[in-house]
């Protein structure tokens, strides 16, 4: 992973235990003409660690977080990819917005002189299959590849689709996950959108969760799982992190970039990705969720989790990692390795920026929460009404 | 748990050449070319000038104010426009209430709001606030035609957009085949959309893989594609469900298969191992036996590299026989509309099983001695279709094929 808070999952998971959180003050461009002025952008990310040469140079800033957090990510996993099956390894990943500052580019170019002078070789990173398609040629693999766009929930979509692909023997291992950049262009565009803190003209945080919320905090990065057949796994002696047990996807009604207001949509995908782990609301540990502290987003989870999860017990512990990384719309990866982390570490991470809850469910705020996680949820809500949960299951 | 079949009930297309699947039907039998001067926005200093544009969309016209239009892009007004034809072609206009939480969307996308956003784009660096409306923007996540088909008829069934470039349409329509039979959904509209923008006829302009008249696969004086536009909807259904409703039954997604050339981003392998590895895994997912096959409809884009690419990976496929199969290309009727390419050419496939008739490829006069199959340049024929193989390549080495069947009863069988 390619993380506001570091790169590489051990740098992100001691920041992310330790509270501290990756917003800053934007600088890669100038932010005085907006009302928002902070980010989660990524820094310290040197890609010639982990992308070659030769296919680096042609490679866009996207494309790079991608190949490197998946070059990470096969690393991690001890696949030696010299002796596997190239045909049967595959990669989905999940992008909102593609790369935005290319397009900018290009566009620049093709407005002012004219569409004689811009260059062909910007074409290739527009598309938004390039960084899957760059990844692969990286990597040789040679399986599945494609690329899907929903919003915020585009990562969890990706995992999904790569899971059921396993399962259907189309693929021994699959790469998943998401990816995502701050342009100039894609700030500009959420500021018209008023989706960033501080929208009441406050003080600018990122509060999932939280009374006081104001909006969310633009994030970027991207965060890769290696998923595998269990058996194929199992087989050259792999050390697992965690299962992928169900997943559940649903829509609802909404105005074009904007939420419903009835949380019957992401109840619905909760209820789905249960149904199909064969499991209880009960039986769910902990939940990483979606909420970023957009005014709207955060009541809308808030409530389809006390239609699902009002049984008698305590419900799940809630946390939301976006007060530390911001949101990235294809944060679905980074949330899910996150969780598969969780798992493993048996630590549920604290939500950094929420201190008022709006609910009384169980969050976890202040201090992180050491605790067996038998089963856990990582949610994608996007605005739209596209609404994704996966399961995750402890080995 | 027995897996479900997942058939095919209603068609809806707006294109270059139809408004409508009827139109296009007659259009495809009788070869007629959409490609001709661009007018939906100004080519002057642009190296081509033509392409195939839907001509005269209007959001009035399509919705007959049913639906507001309002901050809907041109794309997402084609894949609207094409779901509501193949939603009352499928007799599930408007969707029954009890059908609402099992029916998705699945697009395939391209440019989406791009034409709309162009300006934004342009203007980002000056003064947008002044220059730019507001409302354009909120397509420029290409997710927004799924999300306005699912929120203006209430659905609440799984929802995906894919981007995989030129093979967007197909994988979304092999996606919503698996989505069916996971039991995630009983319907899913699938299918795909692309508009013309400035943006993509540049960028593919300045690969110099466009042709300054009109495309002509399989030719020896190819020069390149012509980029068109336009939706292709298909309302995949489970087979128990279409059947408990007496519903008409078109044909049969049999199975679907996605590669990757791990090759070049813009260039395909010239050994077609992708196209192969693609062709073959798709092949396979149907259990059909390559020798069933009895209809190609070609990626065929006319570039260079494409067609003698394709033409060898189905030689590598289906040896000998490679010659007895038409194979054609209704890009050279449509133009190449890229993300929505693989639907339209999906709806091709069905209508080409409903119809018993093979569609030709046009422009064709001077053969390729590297592209020497039965392109079916004579015009359309009749022909008992039964089995159709469609092919999109794309960007970035993403191959996807789909294979669709005539539905029977007990299904394929391979004696």
């Amino acid at each position: 992973m390619v993380t506001p808070l570091g790169v590489g999952k051990n740098i992100f998971s001691q920041k992310l235990y330790k509270g501290d959180s990756g917003i800053r003050p934007i600088t890669s461009f100038d932010t005085s003409r907006f009302p928002s002025s902070l980010g989660a952008q990524v820094s310290d990310f040197s890609p010639a660690d982990f992308i070659s040469r030769k296919n680096l140079r042609k490679m866009d800033r996207l494309s790079r977080m991608a190949a490197a957090s998946a070059r990470m990510a096969v690393d991690d996993s001890g696949v030696n990819i010299d002796s596997v099956n190239m045909d049967r390894m595959g990669i989905i990943l999940g992008t909102a917005y593609g790369s935005t500052d290319v397009s900018v580019q290009f566009a620049k170019t093709l407005f002012d002189e004219g569409p004689r002078m811009v260059s062909p070789s910007l074409v290739p990173n527009s598309v938004m299959n390039a960084p899957a398609g760059h990844t692969s040629i990286e990597l040789k693999f040679r399986g599945i590849n494609s690329t899907v766009n929903h919003h915020e929930a585009s990562a969890e979509t990706a995992i999904a689709y790569a899971a059921a692909e396993i399962k259907r023997s189309s693929a021994d291992i699959m790469l998943a996950g998401g990816v995502e950049i701050i342009s100039e262009f894609f700030f500009e565009i959420l500021n018209r959108f008023k989706a960033l803190s501080p929208l009441d003209g406050g003080i600018e945080e990122a509060r999932p969760f939280d009374t006081m919320r104001n909006g969310f905090i633009v994030g970027e990065g991207a965060g890769i799982l290696c998923l595998e057949d269990m058996e194929h796994a199992k087989a050259r002696g792999a050390t697992l992190y965690c299962e992928i047990v169900g997943w559940g996807m649903s829509a609802y009604p909404s105005p074009p970039t904007d939420w419903p207001s009835n949380p019957k949509g992401p109840a619905l995908a909760m209820t789905r990705a249960l149904e199909s782990a064969g499991i209880g609301p009960d039986e769910i540990d902990y939940i990483c969720a979606s909420a970023n502290g957009g005014k709207k987003l955060d009541i809308l989870e808030a409530e389809a989790l006390s239609i699902v999860f009002a049984t008698k017990g305590k419900g799940p512990y809630i946390s939301s990692i976006k007060g530390a990384v911001g949101e990235s719309f294809s944060s679905g990866g980074i949330r899910a390795v996150s969780m598969a982390i969780s798992i493993k570490e048996k630590v549920i991470p604290l939500t950094v920026g929420l201190k008022n809850p709006i609910k009384s469910l169980r969050f976890i705020l202040n201090t992180n929460k050491e605790t067996q996680i038998n089963f856990g949820m990582v949610n994608g809500f996007s605005s739209g009404g596209t609404f994704v949960s996966i399961i995750l299951k402890a080995l | 748990m027995e897996e479900e079949r997942v058939v095919i009930t209603g068609l809806g297309t707006i294109n270059s050449i139809a408004k409508s699947v009827p139109e296009f039907y007659n259009a495809l039998r009788e070869g007629i070319c959409g490609i001709g001067p661009i007018t939906v926005f100004d080519t002057t200093d642009s190296r081509t000038s033509t392409g195939g544009e839907v001509k005269g969309l209007s959001g009035k016209d399509i919705f007959s104010s049913q639906f507001s239009v309002k901050r809907m892009s041109r794309s997402d007004m084609m894949a609207m426009a094409a779901t509501l034809e193949a939603l009352k072609d499928a007799g599930l206009f408007p969707v029954p209430d009890e059908l609402l939480e099992d029916t998705g969307v699945v697009i395939g996308g391209g440019a989406g709001g791009m034409l709309e956003c162009e300006k934004a784009y342009r203007y980002h660096h000056t003064d947008m606030n002044q220059k730019v409306r507001f409302s354009r923007f909120s397509s420029l996540c290409c997710a927004s035609s799924g999300d306005h088909i699912a929120s203006k008829l209430s659905l609440m069934g799984p929802k995906t957009t894919f981007m995989t470039a030129c093979s967007s349409g197909a994988t979304a329509i092999g996606y919503a085949r698996d989505l069916i039979r996971n039991k995630a959904a009983k319907v899913i509209i699938a299918g795909g959309t692309e508009p013309l923008s400035r943006i993509t006829y540049a960028s593919f302009n300045s690969l110099k893989v466009v042709d300054k008249e009109y495309c002509k696969p399989f030719d020896k004086n190819r020069q390149g594609l012509s980029l068109g536009e336009g939706a292709g909807i298909m309302i995949l259904e489970s087979l128990d469900h279409a059947q408990s409703r007496d519903a008409r039954i078109y044909g049969e997604v049999l199975g679907y298969g996605v590669s990757c050339d791990s090759h070049h981003m813009t260039a395909p392998d010239p050994e077609a191992s992708g196209a192969v590895r693609c062709m073959h895994a798709a092949l396979q997912d149907a259990g059909v036996h390559h020798t069933l096959v009895n209809y190609i409809n070609a990626h065929g884009t006319a570039t260079p590299a494409n067609d003698p690419m394709e033409t060898l990976g189905i030689k590598k496929i289906f040896g000998e026989r490679a010659y007895k199969i038409p194979v054609s290309s209704t890009k050279s009727m449509t133009g190449h509309a890229l993300g929505a390419a693989g639907a339209i050419e999906g709806v091709v496939s069905v209508l080409s099983i409903a119809n018993r008739f093979v569609p030709p490829t046009i422009h064709r006069t001077e053969p390729d001695p590297d592209c020497d199959l039965d392109y079916v340049t004579e015009g359309s024929r009749k022909a008992d279709v039964s089995i159709v193989l469609s092919n999109s390549f794309a960007f970035g080495g993403n191959n996807t094929s789909v294979v669709f069947g005539r539905f029977t009863e007990k299904g394929v069988t391979n004696e």
